[in-house]
């Protein structure tokens, strides 16, 4: 019921990317230069992209499969990114466009691989992560998609508000709502599993 | 106050926010170099795509059109066909009759030449120059067997009944009030 209403939330709020606030000299987003660089040829500056939108990858990732498969996904959906470079007909919508990717290819790790995720929880195990920040997470795991994925963003990337917004493509008034009932389940959580 | 720190970081902080932050901090991503094969490379738009679409569309309804054209002018029938060129014998076979029985009577002579020529065999659409063609085409009826006439009946009650079929989906569809079938029964059969 929450998930559905925050998957409502999502749709109805999102809108088409407008410019982010991040900018060069010009007045054009930094990412329509960048795209436009790329496919003009210029590959390396596919590194700038990169670097600016792995973490918001990352943050996508790390709310929707195993911690021990986010890093090669991140680069494989980067490296997809390039191949479709072509077929982004908004170079300002970058960001957006990778953040479907990673919501896309996080769908089908879940739909291909289930027994992958048996193997990763073997491995995070040989490999100790912090079990507070592990528990955290499996917490934020658990709450409705739209909720954990601006959490993630919020408290492991470290993104604000407004960057959530401007890098994923959501409305800021839908992200602050998800980030406000979000850390209300949270808190929620926390104190049930504190009461125990 | 405690939701703009959630949202931006700004106003009072609040602990157990900042204690979130730093407990999932830890699992922070990392900065790691992308590895690009070097056959990997970002694919090129297709601008050419509208314009091919364009150019085959324009082909097929060439295409279609000179196909529509040769196969409506197979449709003339032969029988036509020998027909017309009776006609087309008779009208160039009369000789000019009216000399001119007076000599001093000048005659203007068109340009054109006195004969008309024969024209040619080729294939021509038959139904343009037929208009004025007496009707008087008889339509031979074909002697039927009785197993044939009732062949025939048959599939005249067929058809009977298939179009009651589609009068009944059509006022279906249309919403309209239905007739009685049990009242037209002996139409269809």
């Amino acid at each position: 019921m929450l998930e559905a209403e925050a998957t409502a939330d999502m749709l109805l709020m999102t809108q088409p990317f407008t410019a982010p606030a991040i900018t060069e000299s010009t007045e054009q987003p930094v990412e329509v230069l960048l795209v436009r660089a790329v496919l003009s040829g210029e590959r390396d500056r596919f590194a700038r992209l990169y670097e600016m939108y792995a973490p918001m990858v990352h943050g996508i990732l790390l709310a929707r499969v195993p911690r021990g498969e986010v890093d090669d996904l991140v680069q494989d959906i980067f490296l997809h990114a390039l191949r479709k470079l072509h077929t982004l007909r908004d170079a300002a919508a970058f960001g957006p466009w990778i953040a479907m990717i990673a919501r896309n290819r996080a769908m089908d790790f879940y739909r291909s691989s289930r027994e992958t995720v048996e193997v990763t929880e073997q491995m995070a195990v040989e490999r100790p992560p912090n079990r507070t920040a592990k528990e955290i997470l499996d917490m934020i795991c658990r709450l409705p998609e739209a909720y954990r994925e601006t959490l993630v963003l919020r408290f492991v990337e470290g993104m604000t508000g407004p960057e959530i917004a401007a890098r994923t493509g959501l409305t800021p008034a839908s992200v602050r709502v998800n980030l406000h009932r979000g850390m209300k389940m949270l808190r929620e959580k926390i104190g049930a599993v504190a009461g125990q | 106050m405690e939701d703009n720190y959630l949202w931006d970081r700004s106003g009072e902080p609040d602990p157990a926010i900042q204690e979130l932050e730093a407990i999932l901090g830890t699992l922070q991503y990392q900065p790691r170099p992308l590895e690009i094969p070097d056959h990997i490379q970002p694919g090129q738009r297709r601008r050419f795509l509208p314009a091919l679409a364009i150019s085959a569309s324009i082909a097929l309804f060439a295409i279609l059109l000179g196909l529509w054209f040769s196969f409506s002018r197979r449709q003339a029938p032969a029988l036509e066909a020998t027909q017309d060129k009776r006609i087309d014998q008779k009208i160039v076979t009369p000789q000019p009759q009216n000399k001119p029985n007076n000599p001093s009577q000048t005659v203007v002579q068109s340009p054109t030449p006195k004969a008309i020529p024969k024209r040619s065999e080729a294939p021509r659409n038959v139904l343009a120059v037929h208009k004025s063609r007496p009707s008087g085409t008889v339509i031979r009826q074909p002697q039927l067997t009785p197993e044939e006439l009732a062949e025939k009946e048959q599939v005249l009650v067929a058809l009977r009944l298939v179009s009651a079929k589609l009068n009944l989906a059509q006022r279906k569809t249309q919403g309209l009030p239905q007739l009685n079938t049990i009242r037209n029964q002996h139409k269809i059969g």
